[in-house]
C-alpha cells in the first residue's frame, strides 16, 4: 500500500466564536478573520510537517485545494506543491486535487502541473476535482454544469497533456484556437490522475471508466459509506464497464491519530478534531450543495449521507465510533487499518496527520509515531490480504 | 386552471391556461408556479391567462438548446408563434421579467404591452441584493415576504412528493439560467431603448432579492413606462398581494386600450 500523508492547512487561529455571528467557515465568513503574520507562521509550520513527513518514509506528501475558507487555506495547492518540489527528493507531490473547471483557463493549471512534474523528475500525482458546492458560490461558476465542465476541463487538460500542439479546442465551456502548453509533463503521456470525492455516484462511474481507470478517493466519510462507494467502484467496473477494477485503483482519506494508549490518543485529539468537524467543516446544506450541483438523484442520497457528517455537533468518540477518523494507540490504528484493508483493499492511503487546531508538538509527534509504529505493517500489504468482494458479502 | 401540453422546439412545455379575453402570458420567477398563485386567478377574470413552466422547470422539459434567459427569450418568441398570439400582454415576474425584456428588445411584433414584477435583467450598481440560493430556507421565506406568508406558501409546495420534487427542480433550473452573472445580464441593459409597447412596472416595497432601486433604474431607462410600489409586499406581489397585483396588471392595460 502507498501511504501519503495530507494536510488541510487550517487557519487554526480562527476566532472559534465566529460561530455565533456567521453561518459558516466558508463563503460568508469575513477575510478580516484571518491574520496575515499568524498565517505567515502557519503555512511555514504546515510546509515543515509536509517536509519531515517525507524524511520518514512514507511515499508521499499530499495537498489540495479550497477557496475563501478557514477549513483550508490553499485556494492554489500548485504554490505548496511548487515549495515542497525543491525541498523533498523522493515522494509523490499529490495535488488532490485542482479544481480545473473552476477556472476560466485551466491551460494555466495544466501548464503549472506540468513544470511541477519537470522539476521533480516525475513526482507529480494530479487529482482533479469539480469543488466543492460552497466554492460555486465563492468563485461565480454555474453549479449546474459543474459535472459537464469538469469532464470537459479534464478532456483539454489532458489533450494539452498528450496531444502535440498546436491543436484546436472545441468545446462547450472551453474554446482555444491554440492549445500548445509548454513544458510537457516529464511523465508520459500524462501524471497519474486521481479522482478525490465525497462519493458522487457520477464521479465514480466516470472515474471507473476503462479508458481512464483513475484512482477513486474516498474523502473521510462514515466508514459504512466509505465502503459503499469504494465497493461501488469496483462493482462498477465490473458490471457496468466488464473488467476487474485493481485496487490499485481505491484509495481512502481519513483524518487519523495515534499516541501511547488509545485514551491519550482520543483525549490528546479531542478539542482539535473537534473543531475540525464542527467549526472549520461547518457548511449549511444550501451552501455545500447549490442548487443542482447534485443531480436530483444524488440529492436524496446526500440528503442522509452527508448530514452525519456536517449536520450535527461531532464528538471524537462520535467520530470514532462512526469510523470517520481513527484514533488510538499504533496497535489499535494498525489493527483497524488492517481490518478495513482486509474488508476494502485499497490500495492507497491519505493520513490526515493535522487537523483542525492541532498543534505543532502534537503533530509532529503524530506523524513520527504513525511512521515508527503504523506505516511500516500497512505498506506490506498488497491484494493478497484483501479478502475481496465476496467476502465482505458473506459479512 | 387548464394544464395542457405543447411542443416547442422539441421542448415539451407545460402551461396552465384559464380565463377570457386578450391573451395574456405570465413568465414565472425563480421559485416557479405550484397552482397556488391567487394573483393568476384574477387575472384570469379578465384575460385569457397562459402561464407556462418554463423549460427545466415544473412539469415542463428539458431543452439542450436553452441555457440562458436570452435563449429562453428566443423560445417564448417561438411560443408565441406556435400558439399564434397576437397584441399579447406579456407579464413577467422576477427571473420571467428578465426573460420578458429579452424578448421585447429583439421583437415586439406579437407584443401588445409588457408588465414587469420584482424583474431580473439587470444591474444597479451598488444596490445590494439579498441572494436567494445560499441562504437557509427560514431566511429565504422572510427575504420573498414582507408578512408572515411565506409558511403558507412553503406548505403549498410541501403538499404532495411530486410538488417537492419541483420545488427542487426549480432552484436548480434558475441558478442554471441566473447563477453568473447572477440575475442579470450585461448586455440587456444597451437595448432597452428597443422596448417599444406600454410599459408598466410593479414592485413589492421590501423586496430585498431585487430591491425597489431597479424599478426605478428600469423606468428610467423604457420610454413612457408607469411604475407602482406596492406596500406591505416582498418579491411575490402574486401571491402575497394578489388584488392588488392583479388591479395594477389589469388597470394598466384597460387603461392602455381605452387610450388606443
Amino acid at each position: 500500500m502507498k501511504v501519503f500523508a495530507f494536510h488541510l492547512m487550517p487557519y487554526a487561529h480562527l476566532d472559534m466564536g465566529y460561530a455565533e455571528k456567521y453561518r459558516a467557515a466558508w463563503v460568508v465568513l469575513p477575510n478580516t478573520y484571518f491574520d496575515p503574520k499568524k498565517g505567515h507562521e502557519l503555512y511555514n509550520r504546515y510546509l515543515d510537517e509536509l517536509e519531515l513527513v517525507a524524511e520518514l518514509g512514507y511515499d508521499g506528501v499530499s495537498v489540495n485545494e479550497h477557496h475563501q475558507n478557514a477549513y483550508g487555506l490553499m485556494p492554489s495547492p500548485v504554490v505548496m506543491a511548487a515549495a515542497l518540489a525543491r525541498r523533498t527528493r523522493n515522494v509523490k507531490i499529490a495535488i488532490l486535487g485542482s479544481a480545473f473547471c473552476l477556472r476560466e483557463h485551466p491551460l494555466t493549471l495544466a501548464e503549472e502541473h506540468a513544470m511541477i512534474d519537470c522539476i521533480t523528475g516525475g513526482r507529480l500525482i494530479s487529482g482533479m476535482v469539480r469543488g466543492i458546492g460552497a466554492e460555486y458560490y465563492s468563485m461565480g461558476v454555474n453549479p449546474t454544469v459543474s459535472h459537464a465542465r469538469f469532464q470537459e476541463a479534464h478532456d483539454l487538460v489532458v489533450q494539452a497533456w498528450t496531444r502535440p500542439g498546436p491543436f484546436a479546442f472545441e468545446g462547450k465551456f472551453y474554446h482555444f484556437e491554440y492549445v500548445n502548453v509548454w513544458p510537457r509533463p516529464y511523465q508520459q503521456p500524462h501524471p497519474p490522475i486521481w479522482a478525490p470525492s465525497t462519493g458522487s455516484t457520477e464521479t465514480i462511474e466516470w472515474a471507473a471508466h476503462p479508458s481512464r481507470k483513475y484512482v477513486y478517493l474516498q474523502a473521510y466519510s462514515p466508514i459504512q459509506s466509505v465502503a459503499r462507494y469504494l465497493n461501488y467502484y469496483r462493482e462498477c467496473a465490473q458490471t457496468m464497464y466488464g473488467y476487474t477494477a485493481s485496487s490499485d485503483q481505491i484509495g481512502w482519506s481519513t483524518p487519523v491519530y495515534v499516541s501511547d494508549s488509545d485514551q491519550k490518543a482520543r483525549d490528546e485529539a479531542k478539542p482539535h478534531i473537534e473543531v475540525l468537524f464542527n467549526r472549520l467543516l461547518r457548511l449549511p446544506f444550501e451552501m455545500l450543495f447549490p442548487p443542482g450541483y447534485l443531480s436530483a438523484k444524488s440529492l436524496k442520497n446526500m440528503r442522509s449521507h452527508k448530514r452525519s457528517v456536517s449536520g450535527q455537533e461531532h464528538t471524537v468518540d462520535s467520530l470514532i465510533e462512526q469510523g470517520i477518523i481513527l484514533c488510538g494507540s499504533p496497535d489499535t490504528v494498525r489493527k483497524q487499518l488492517m481490518d478495513t484493508h482486509r474488508l476494502l483493499g485499497f490500495q492507497n492511503l491519505l493520513c490526515l496527520l493535522q487537523f483542525g487546531t492541532l498543534p505543532r508538538d502534537l503533530t509532529e509527534r503524530n506523524i513520527r509515531l504513525f511512521a515508527r509504529e503504523v506505516l511500516p505493517a500497512v505498506q506490506t500489504l498488497t491484494d493478497k490480504e484483501y479478502g475481496g468482494m465476496e467476502v465482505r458479502a458473506a459479512e | 386552471m387548464e394544464a395542457t401540453e405543447i411542443d416547442v422546439r422539441g421542448c415539451r412545455l407545460h402551461l396552465r391556461r384559464a380565463g377570457r379575453g386578450e391573451p395574456l402570458l405570465f413568465l414565472h420567477g425563480a421559485q416557479g408556479l405550484n397552482g397556488s398563485e391567487p394573483g393568476l386567478d384574477a387575472l384570469a377574470r379578465h384575460f385569457d391567462v397562459i402561464a407556462p413552466d418554463h423549460p427545466g422547470f415544473g412539469r415542463s422539459g428539458d431543452s439542450d438548446l436553452i441555457d440562458d434567459a436570452s435563449d429562453l427569450a428566443y423560445f417564448y418568441l417561438d411560443v408565441l408563434e406556435v400558439l399564434d398570439l397576437d397584441g399579447v400582454h406579456l407579464v413577467g415576474h422576477c427571473i420571467g421579467g428578465w426573460v420578458a425584456l429579452e424578448m421585447a428588445i429583439r421583437s415586439t411584433a406579437r407584443l401588445g404591452s409588457l408588465v414587469l414584477i420584482g424583474s431580473a435583467g439587470i444591474r444597479v450598481k451598488g444596490v445590494p441584493r439579498a441572494d436567494m440560493f445560499v441562504c437557509a430556507e427560514d431566511d429565504l421565506l422572510k427575504m420573498l415576504f414582507a408578512g408572515d406568508g411565506g409558511a403558507a406558501w412553503i406548505r403549498s409546495w410541501r403538499a404532495t412528493p411530486e410538488l417537492e420534487d419541483i420545488y427542487d427542480r426549480n432552484r436548480a433550473a434558475a441558478a442554471r439560467y441566473s447563477w453568473s452573472p447572477r440575475l442579470f445580464s450585461p448586455k440587456l441593459d444597451r437595448w432597452l431603448h428597443r422596448v417599444d409597447v406600454p410599459t408598466h412596472i410593479v414592485w413589492g416595497r421590501e423586496d430585498r432579492v431585487i430591491p425597489p432601486a431597479y424599478a426605478e433604474a428600469l423606468q428610467s431607462r423604457i420610454g413612457g413606462a408607469t411604475m407602482a410600489v406596492l406596500p406591505d409586499c416582498a418579491h411575490l406581489p402574486h401571491i402575497e398581494q394578489p388584488e392588488a397585483f392583479a388591479n395594477e396588471v389589469t388597470q394598466f392595460i384597460q387603461s392602455r386600450s381605452a387610450a388606443r
